[in-house]
């Protein structure tokens, strides 16, 4: 067994200990943290398979920016958990029996059988000179360029759905409007002066 | 690579309604409150063109391009008009209800053209990867429409389950897209063809992944146990969000499971057969019962589409090319007929009213003769009655179930069509036989009425003459 | 060629939609001009389309339009035949209709006063009537034009319609509900035989296209049916076919429906009733003459039924005192001819009768419609009379559609006629001697009743009352013209078609008959011109007898009415049982409504209190629909509305598809 071998299955087992965290915990933040430990050790094994790019990207973009905004979302949400678990237990012997029955047809089809070493032999190490990056660059915008452009409309899509779901102006909030502030002028923008006709006599009694 | 220009011409329709659907995101800031009218001509206009570039780009040999992820051949060049069609029809009808709400804004017209786009990339991929985007594309853009009214408390209900249970459909065809890919080693439709044709049914991982593909595409047709979501979403959307969800995707849908099962993995058609006989049955069976205890249309159109889609599977299962070509002509006739019925619950809204009720219907020929015979048409024509296009399509399908010796499943469906015709009539009942309960007046302006007619005539029209429509469905399979 | 043969077809259609769907916003004068528009733009191309055939170059267009579906290889069309036995039915149609059109603006002008007032179904009654007779034009070209027999069918079954609507246009009269329920369901027997010969066809030969049909019957020649102990194929569907025939071109004993349609108005008495739809069976039989020739058995029952409607239906003619009926038995007579013809295998000389007949016919018809506009809607001969004074153009017209009728020489119907007689005489086939005899006596008869009508109509003592006779005046020009045009061809067409048509070739491609068969080519041998016809024709017994006829029917209704107005009476109650005979018509009526709607209206009643009521309504539909809504209450709790059930419900879904289709 290569020392290769050996960190796989470590991280492998941090990877899949993590997840199961993640279902269970009862603290959310805890949940959130455990799911961060579980994509940096994922990114460990995106490395083991020689995708630098891809597991870097991994750690900076889910671990640096996406978990880090779900983790302040947790906070600042109050989440009742108590609600949320309440079927938990009531569900759990279903459920299990559902993931059971799930677990046992997965195993039976993608275990060694399928997908063993002579079905999917070890690729040769790619030279030292290998560029992860250009490889993955040139695929995406040469052989899968249609893809990717789909890709980016689909977030597009996201941006706009996002927006429209969320922004809305409330007529009874105040806000400044820079651009009006700077425009105006001396004069009758800031000083209006108002011509009143003068009070008739006052009657005393 | 070498980038040929010549190579984005068949591109042509979805490069035009990417280009349309931005310049509404643009124009869109532009324009005053007023004028927000602009939005719906320009749309119009976009479909208009793309359809246009659709017939004119189509016809003629099968074409490949973009790297073997973009096909165009008859197939795709029919679905996409329709589907386009359809289209012109959903914004049509829905103009006035959404101008009335104040929904009328440059989101709706970008997020409606986004999901046309995204339905064409389905129609016309050639790749697992072009097929998945493209699914994603049109339900991403669907999931923001059916929360669209923010002031809808059903509609963000609705639009969350739809989420959820969406991403857990496309979760699974995923897994099943990997599995394929796992057993091929290729996303490129023709490429796993050839390996399954060679492997077959010996390579279970193959099968294993067709389940989860099966469930995918039983997800986005709406198939029974895979259509908990069709109800609660038909009913908490805004109608003129399932006039679009309820119309052209299953023209989309139908373009999936061709792609998918015949185009990808047609060396396993007594499996995928076998899978789809359950769900038809089921869905024939549930969908059509079901739609009886509804008292309110909307949902009970929902079930009357899960019935529909048993019929479609009936065509795709036959695995014949005229069971095919059943099933294409059955899909598009759905549509149609859908887009028609929701369209006439559009007209019976009006401002701070949705037509939702059967009661809603009550008396319809005293307010509008027209309408009302268009609505018993489309009842009709859903009913199978001939000489509608309904009664043709279910007829092509059961054709093609009997000529492969499946005669027992066309016994089934008969039946079942016979309990749902049931619900169609009451409706036609309604229309005709009750008096109405509000004399407010209808809301329609300008194309509706014409377009409405056209809608009308082409389901009668294409029931006295179903030859071309059947012609163009079989070409697509040759 | 295409297009053209579309636009002669669908012309009419949309003039009909548009009077029908868009009459009341149109308004009177533009239904009837966009009806008479597509009608006249049909009938311009019609005779171009047999100027074409005459002097042109134009060639026979055999080609499908339209597939409408392919079942089992049996192809379903839509698509033209068009030789010169079309464009001369063309032309006859579009003709006519064109005539009738126009005709009908001045008799339909004041429809309002047929209609109760205020009543619903006389709104715009204008403009429906003219959006029928379009439409009627359209189903008759589907039906002649057709290459094929399911478009037969369909235009067979469209003019059947469209007959039942226009019999029954009075809706809200008892006698007109009551004769188009009668035309429709004695033609439902006509149409019962015509679609199993339809679909002995279609089972037998494979195939609905005309040509194909006639390329293998030599084939099928001698295949047997077991049926009645082995029926030569081709008999059966000759025999099943000629019984639609029987309906629609009303052969006894299907003839019942006809002299009753008499309730529609007068325009479409001439047009549907006489000219046009009532010949279709007449030119189905001569369409399909590739069949018949290769059954004799089925030839000699047309023969035989073709010979005895000429005959008895002409006596019944006698009797009658409605001015429309008296022409309807003619027409039922005049069918006879034309079905006799077409049994003793002189296709030719049917489709000339039926040519020269639509002309004097629709000319008899319009020329009564316009006596019946004049004195108010009164139709019955005895309190007409003199009325050759008040409306001479009226009477002239008459007249020539009377001569032509009996066939006086040189009028259109001599030829016709004598050449049908002739033919028969000539023919070989069973029966052939018996239905000489019959035609024959016939020319007397026919004789006899035309000219009865016309001395009651025309001359003697004006028996109308006074108020009636002051006002009668000749009708308007829309009424006079199309009767001068029709007056025309009724006169000359006899003497330019005879040759041709009898002797020529101009029928050769479309009607095929056998050798042994072809009586025409046996009197062609003695033609030489028309002068020679004539001549030979004034030494045979037809013309003495139709002299003879004329001369009765001059002596008694001209001659001796003079002294005694009630002579008509007179005779009949001398005649005695004879006449009550003929006054029952032989008791057909009678029979069918005892025996036949009295007998399935006492099946009905049982059928529908026991089985209807009983077993299907509450049993079946009632039963079944209350467990299926049962059901459907119990099964809707599956949709609770919580989002884990339905996550759930599709991964379970998941399980069993790979349990059943992986793990098994």
């Amino acid at each position: 067994m290569g020392f290769e071998k050996f960190l796989f299955y470590c991280f492998a087992a941090i990877t899949v200990v993590a997840a199961g965290m993640v279902v269970t915990r009862r603290n959310p933040v805890h949940a959130v943290l455990y799911l961060v430990l579980a994509f940096v050790s994922s990114a460990v094994l995106w490395l083991l398979i020689e995708a630098e790019f891809l597991g870097i990207v991994l750690v900076l973009v889910y671990v640096g920016a996406v978990m880090v905004l779900f983790l302040f979302v947790v906070m600042m949400l109050d989440v009742d958990l108590a609600a949320l678990r309440a079927g938990f237990v009531r569900f759990l012997p279903i459920g299990g029996l559902v993931a059971a029955a799930m677990a046992v047809q997965i195993f039976l089809v993608v275990g060694p059988a399928n997908f063993g070493l002579e079905a999917f032999p070890k690729p040769p190490a790619a030279p030292a000179e290998y560029s992860n990056t250009e490889a993955l660059g040139l695929a995406l915008y040469t052989e899968h360029l249609y893809p990717f452009e789909i890709a980016a409309v689909i977030l597009l899509v996201a941006i706009v759905a996002a927006i429209r779901l969320t922004l809305r102006r409330r007529p009874d909030t105040k806000y400044i409007d820079p651009s009006a502030q700077v425009q105006v002028k001396k004069g009758p923008d800031r000083v209006r002066l108002v011509k009143m006709p003068a009070e008739g006599k006052v009657e005393t009694p | 690579m070498t980038f040929d220009t010549v190579n984005l011409i068949p591109v042509l329709p979805e490069i035009l309604i990417l280009i349309l659907a931005s310049a509404v995101l643009l124009v869109d800031l532009y324009v005053k409150e007023a004028e927000k009218g602009t939005l719906h001509t320009l749309a119009l206009i976009g479909v208009a063109l793309a359809l246009a570039a659709t017939l004119l780009v189509g016809g003629g040999e099968r074409q490949v391009v973009l790297e073997g992820h973009y096909v165009r051949d008859a197939l795709s060049d029919a679905l996409k008009a329709m589907i386009l069609i359809v289209g012109l029809l959903v914004f049509v009808y829905s103009r006035d209800y959404l101008r009335d709400r104040g929904l009328a804004t440059g989101e709706y017209y970008a997020l409606a053209l986004f999901a046309l786009l995204g339905m064409m990339v389905m129609v016309s991929a050639n790749s697992f990867l072009a097929i998945y985007l493209g699914l994603e594309l049109l339900a991403l853009c669907l999931y923001a429409l059916v929360a669209f009214d923010r002031d809808s408390q059903r509609g963000a209900e609705a639009a969350m389950k739809y989420f959820v249970l969406g991403a857990l459909g496309s979760g699974m065809l995923l897994y099943g897209i990997s599995m394929i890919y796992g057993a091929t080693g290729s996303l490129a439709l023709d490429e796993v063809a050839a390996v399954v044709a060679e492997q077959g049914l010996e390579n279970l991982v193959l099968v294993f992944g067709l389940a989860f593909l099966v469930v995918g595409i039983g997800f986005k047709f709406g198939a029974v146990p895979f259509h908990m979501w069709v109800p609660d979403i038909y009913e908490g959307a805004p109608t003129p969000v399932v006039l679009l969800l309820g119309s052209a995707p299953k023209i989309a849908a139908l373009a999936l499971a061709v792609r998918l099962l015949i185009d990808g993995l047609g060396g396993l058609q007594s499996d995928w057969q076998g899978m789809l006989v359950i769900l038809s049955v089921l869905s024939m069976g549930l969908g059509n019962l079901l739609a009886i205890a509804q008292t309110n249309i909307k949902r009970m159109l929902a079930y009357s589409t899960i019935s529909h889609v048993g019929f479609i599977f009936l065509g795709l299962l036959a695995g014949t090319a005229d069971g095919f070509a059943a099933a294409m002509f059955y899909a598009i006739v759905y549509a149609m007929m859908a887009a028609g019925a929701f369209g006439i619950l559009l007209i019976l809204s009006r401002r701070g009213f949705d037509a939702e009720h059967l009661d809603d219907l009550k008396g319809l020929n005293d307010r509008d003769t027209w309408y009302a015979a268009v609505m018993a048409l489309m009842m009709f024509s859903m009913a199978g009655v001939p000489p509608f296009v309904g009664f043709m399509a279910k007829l092509f399908v059961l054709k093609a179930v009997v000529d492969i010796g499946m005669t027992w499943l066309a016994i089934v469906a008969v039946f079942f069509s016979i309990i749902g015709a049931f619900y169609y009539l009451r409706i036609v009942w309604l229309i005709y036989f009750d008096k109405p309960t509000t004399d407010a007046p209808l809301t329609d302006s300008g194309g509706v009425r014409v377009a409405m007619s056209l809608n009308g005539l082409a389901v009668l029209g294409l029931g006295l003459f179903p030859a071309t429509l059947l012609a163009i469905c079989q070409a697509a399979f040759l | 060629m295409e297009n053209l043969y579309l636009t002669i077809v669908l012309a009419p259609l949309v003039g009909s939609i548009v009077a029908g769907f868009f009459g009341a916003r149109i308004g009177r004068a533009g239904a009837h001009w966009v009806c008479i528009l597509g009608v006249g733009l049909s009938a311009a191309l019609s005779l171009s389309v047999v100027a074409g055939f005459l002097w042109g170059d134009l060639e026979p267009f055999n080609e499908a339009v339209y597939t409408w579906a392919v079942s089992d290889g049996v192809r379903f069309e839509i698509g033209f035949l068009v030789d010169r036995l079309t464009a001369s039915m063309m032309a006859v149609v579009t003709f006519v209709s064109l005539m009738v059109h126009i005709y009908t603006i001045g008799y339909m002008a004041d429809d309002d006063h047929n209609w109760p007032h205020e009543s619903l179904a006389g709104r715009h009654s204008y403009q429906r009537f003219f959006s029928y007779i379009s439409l009627f034009t359209f189903s008759m070209l589907m039906l002649v034009m057709s290459n094929n027999f399911l478009q037969l069918f369909f235009g067979w079954e469209a003019v059947g319609l469209v007959s039942y609507l226009l019999i029954g246009f009075w809706s809200t009269r008892e006698s007109a509900i009551f004769a188009n329920m009668k035309a429709f369901i004695v033609n439902r027997v006509g149409d019962f035989g015509f679609i199993l010969g339809i679909a002995a066809i279609a089972a037998y030969f494979g195939s609905l296209d005309y040509a194909e049909v006639f390329a293998a019957a030599p084939g099928l020649a001698d295949v047997e049916v077991a049926l009645f102990g082995g029926v030569s194929l081709l008999t059966l569907i000759g025999v099943l076919l000629f019984i639609g025939a029987m309906g629609k071109s009303a052969q006894m004993p299907l003839h019942v429906w006809l002299p009753d349609s008499m309730e529609g108005p007068t325009p479409i008495s001439a047009l549907i009733h006489a000219a046009t739809m009532v010949t279709a069976g007449i030119f189905m039989v001569a369409r399909m003459s590739p069949l018949y020739e290769l059954s004799e058995t089925a030839l000699s029952f047309i023969l035989i039924v073709g010979a005895t409607t000429a005959f008895l239906m002409g006596l019944i003619g006698l009797v009658q005192n409605d001015i429309k009926r008296v022409v309807a038995y003619s027409t039922l007579s005049q069918l006879g001819y034309m079905v006799a013809a077409l049994g003793a295998s002189a296709y030719a000389a049917g489709i000339f009768h039926l040519m020269t007949h639509a002309f004097f016919k629709a000319l008899l018809f319009l020329a009564a419609g316009s006596v019946i506009i004049a004195l108010h809607h009164n139709q019955d001969i005895r309190t007409m009379g003199g009325i050759r004074r008040y409306m001479p153009i009226t009477w002239l017209t008459a007249l020539i559609g009377s001569l032509a009728l009996i066939g006086f020489p040189g009028f259109s119907g001599f030829f016709s006629k004598d050449a049908i007689i002739e033919a028969v005489g000539a023919s070989h086939v069973f029966g052939a001697t018996y239905a000489w005899v019959l035609l024959t006596v016939g020319v007397f008869v026919t004789a006899l009743y035309s000219f009865r009508m016309y001395f009651l109509v025309f001359h003697g003592q004006p028996r109308m009352d006074e108020h009636a006779r002051a006002h009668l005046h000749e009708s308007p020009w829309v009424v006079t013209v199309p009767l001068i045009l029709l007056a025309i061809p009724s006169i000359f067409i006899g003497w330019y078609a005879v040759e041709p048509m009898l002797f020529g070739d101009w029928l050769a491609g479309a009607i095929h008959v056998a050798h042994e068969h072809d009586t025409l080519a046996h009197m062609a041998e003695h033609y030489h011109g028309q002068w020679a016809f004539i001549l030979h024709g004034m030494t045979m017994p037809p013309f003495f007898l139709a002299m003879g006829g004329l001369a009765v029917a001059a002596w008694v209704y001209w001659w001796l009415q003079r002294r005694n107005p009630d002579i008509d009476a007179e005779l009949q109650r001398r005649a005695g049982p004879l006449a009550a005979i003929l006054e029952n018509k032989y008791g057909f009526d009678d029979f069918n409504q005892r025996v036949f709607a009295g007998g399935s209206r006492g099946i009905g009643q049982v059928l529908w209190q026991t089985g209807d009521r009983r077993l299907i309504d509450d049993g079946l539909v009632n039963g079944s629909a209350r467990t299926v809504g049962q059901l459907a209450a119990r099964v809707r709790h599956i949709q609770t509305g919580f989002l884990y059930h339905y996550a759930i419900a599709m991964i379970v879904g998941l399980i069993v598809l790979l349990t059943v289709f992986v793990t098994l």
